[in-house]
């Protein structure tokens, strides 16, 4: 191998992360090249230094407080949610109409003419004969005076002036 | 052995044991209130953190699968909690300037009297020149002594890739103290 690639191994045979597969290899190159020798010292000894400095470092819980902190997340984690809305089945169900409303309703808006095609049309379109009426007329009475107000259209839905 | 306590002490939790979900915790503790501090730099802040992420476990043990190491499962929990938090405070960007930035000293600069008083200042300026990959590699081989195939599974990612970040986090190191002062720890004035 060339000093290059054994250059990037040498960190990891210091600390002991290279694969067995490859540390004899490594280790017949530094038997006979002196700088990477030099170099796999430099490493050995950073890695001992890094984690002799890295376990003095004294970092820690106080034992009130990482009491404290446990219960705390204990009586945090415990809490049973309360529901707005009182839903005796499960959760599950629950998401499932949910998600069923939420279908239907992007189904209404993106497609109208989907409603046509499962046979939701009103019925007042199916009448007989309905295509081809040519006036419809409206009636309003009046509940208390009896009066009567009659309104005719046309078929495009259009006031006809009572000549 | 140890290993078998942790699922019973599991299972109890699960059974509504609450009192054995600190004695689940105790032999990680320390381990992760350092690796939330080596990695936000404040101990404030890496206390939150640790909460959260105990919260987290605690919530979610039910879906904890035993074949897998309770250790290296806790562990992806902090770590991610970790990281969730520097995201949500916008502080990805500030540490990854500071690392790009990252303070040089002069060896002129660095007294030997710092070698001994300021551990923490000496820890984190090495820390800073790191990627915050490599920084987690870093910490989690090195600080809590992981091995390889747990780092892996903490981090999510492959064997070789945790090496790979392993060896490039050890050449800065070494880049970084052999610019500055090496050769003082060197002679022992550590």
């Amino acid at each position: 191998m060339k000093c290059q690639k054994i250059k990037r191994l040498l960190p990891l045979l210091a600390g002991s992360e290279l694969p067995e597969s490859q540390i004899s290899s490594v280790r017949a190159h530094l038997e006979g090249c002196l700088q990477c020798q030099r170099e796999y010292e430099k490493y050995t000894f950073l890695v001992g230094q890094t984690r002799k400095w890295l376990a003095e470092d004294k970092v820690g819980w106080e034992e009130q407080e990482w009491r404290e902190t446990v219960q705390s997340v204990v009586n945090q984690g415990s809490r049973k949610r309360t529901s707005l809305v009182p839903w005796p089945f499960p959760r599950a169900w629950a998401y499932t109409l949910m998600a069923g409303v939420m279908l239907l309703l992007t189904i209404l808006i993106v497609r109208p003419s989907f409603v046509k095609q499962i046979g939701l049309t009103p019925r007042y379109v199916n009448v007989v004969g309905a295509d081809k009426q040519e006036v419809v007329s409206m009636t309003m009475v009046s509940k208390e005076t009896g009066l009567k107000i009659v309104w005719f259209f046309n078929k495009n839905f259009n006031l006809e002036e009572n000549e | 052995m140890w290993m078998k306590d942790e699922d019973k002490l599991v299972e109890e939790v699960l059974q509504g044991k609450h009192s054995s979900f600190e004695l689940l915790l105790q032999p990680y503790r320390q381990g992760f209130l350092k690796l939330a501090y080596r990695i936000t730099g404040d101990r404030e802040e890496a206390q939150e953190i640790c909460q959260d992420a105990l919260l987290k476990i605690f919530k979610y043990l039910k879906s904890f699968k035993k074949d897998r190491s309770f250790k290296t499962w806790s562990y992806k929990v902090l770590m991610n909690t970790s990281y969730d938090y520097l995201r949500e405070k916008k502080k990805f960007k500030r540490v990854i300037e500071s690392q790009r930035n990252a303070p040089v000293y002069e060896v002129s600069q660095v007294e030997q009297r710092v070698w001994k008083s300021q551990m923490k200042e000496k820890i984190q300026s090495m820390l800073d020149i790191l990627s915050p990959k490599e920084k987690a590699v870093f910490l989690l081989r090195d600080s809590e002594g992981l091995s390889v195939r747990d780092v892996s599974l903490v981090l999510g990612c492959s064997q070789i890739s945790v090496r790979t970040h392993l060896s490039r986090a050890r050449q800065k190191i070494i880049a970084y103290f052999e610019k500055n002062h090496l050769q003082k720890i060197r002679e022992g004035k550590s």
